[in-house]
């Protein structure tokens, strides 16, 4: 995930930068992309599992070119990757939880 | 911060034991718990989703999917432009650093004049209000929120870039902190008038009342907005040497950090609450 930090030379840095430069403008682009795919396929004759699939599978796909890209963890160092994965797992773990505690048969609301 | 020979590795800080610059290690660690703090958001939302009360409103008839897509155009595009403000800092570009901050905050503003429209018409149109249905509890209680996080980060990144404009020995300076005292609020003026008065035209085009009675009926308004940005273009113009460089680009990215959170807060909200619905 995260390369050495290596001082380079003058001209590499401007190099590099550029390539930066075009690697955030194509990201961008694509995340566009895949936004306007996000909606068309909620329109489309699919079943509701794929499509449901398809959309997670999407949005965890912009989630980690802005983490590894636009927010730098690709280039800096593996700890701050970990740091924020603690959280997120902390997160998803206990949204997961939640969501099968609520839809055990014994949570459901008694007929009143 | 660190130096080696005139130049900066924005990625190493061989200061600290970590080897992490000490401002971006505390964004991240506050990030991972913002996580916790939206994941029981969403958790809510979705729980209450799947198990709705007995007439409950539908949220296909009350969502508009132009919008949400829309909105969430602007913030990927917000993103990119926040991207660019670092990587100019970090070369040294204090020029290109405010263009793409001014864009960013501009793109930032549009989002919140876009929930403001959308929360205006779910409430008045729509008539789901926080406290009459569960949905309207859990949807702008979550969407509130980031909302909220994202006018914290306009604010951030006017307050940057007005910063930016800092002279050096500034602490002894009086006239400096009531120039940009001014430069902030003006700015400020110019967003909230903006968004205002683009509502305002939004209402008359819908309602299919006449131009001139909007500009004559809020002529103060755009007055007041004009006014703004010609002062605050005034504020901006150069002014000598500042104390604001490639030193400051741990500053620049460490809030850079917290506008991609609120982007990939919303990637997941709009997927989980507006698009899920419409299967």
């Amino acid at each position: 995930m995260s390369a050495p930090a290596h001082h380079a030379p003058a001209a590499d840095d401007h190099g590099h930068d550029e390539s930066k430069f075009q690697i955030y403008v194509q990201i961008a682009m694509l995340l566009a992309v895949i936004t306007g795919v996000e909606i068309v396929g909620i329109y489309l004759p699919f079943a509701k599992w794929i499509i449901v699939t398809c959309l997670v599978v999407l949005s965890v796909v912009k989630f980690m070119y802005v983490i590894f890209y636009f927010m730098h963890l690709r280039w800096d160092k593996p700890f701050c990757t970990i740091m924020f994965f603690i959280g997120l797992v902390l997160a998803s773990g206990t949204t997961w939880a939640l969501l099968q505690l609520f839809m055990a048969d014994a949570s459901l609301p008694l007929p009143v | 911060m660190s130096s080696h020979a005139g130049t900066i590795d924005h990625h190493h800080d061989p200061s600290t034991s970590t080897g992490i610059p000490n401002k971006k290690l505390l964004m991240w660690t506050f990030l991972a718990s913002d996580c916790m703090f939206f994941g029981a958001l969403i958790s809510t939302h979705l729980i209450y989703r799947l198990h709705p009360m007995p007439d409950a409103p539908s949220p296909k008839n009350i969502f508009s999917i132009e919008l949400t897509s829309f909105s969430t155009f602007i913030l990927l595009m917000s993103s990119l432009m926040m991207a660019l403000a670092v990587t100019a800092i970090q070369k040294g570009n204090l020029k290109s650093m405010r263009w793409s901050i001014l864009t960013t905050i501009f793109f930032g503003s549009i989002f919140l004049g876009c929930q403001v429209y959308e929360f205006q018409e779910f409430i008045e149109v729509k008539k789901m209000t926080i406290t009459n249905s569960m949905l309207g509890t859990t949807f702008f209680t979550l969407t509130g929120t980031h909302g909220t996080h994202v006018a914290i980060g306009v604010l951030w990144l006017i307050l940057m870039y007005v910063r930016s404009f800092q002279p050096p020995e500034a602490g002894r300076n009086t006239a400096w902190f009531i120039r940009h005292g001014v430069h902030i609020a003006v700015i400020i003026g110019a967003i909230l008038l903006a968004i205002f008065s683009t509502l305002a035209l939004v209402h008359t085009l819908h309602t299919g009342e006449n131009l001139g009675a909007f500009f004559g009926g809020h002529f103060a308004m755009l007055a007041g907005l004009l006014a703004c940005i010609a002062a605050g273009i005034f504020l901006a113009r150069p002014n000598g040497p500042v104390n604001f460089g490639e030193a400051n680009a741990i500053d620049v990215e460490s809030m850079g950090l917290y506008w991609h959170f609120v982007d990939i807060v919303w990637i997941v909200i709009f997927t989980a609450v507006y698009l899920l619905e419409y299967l």
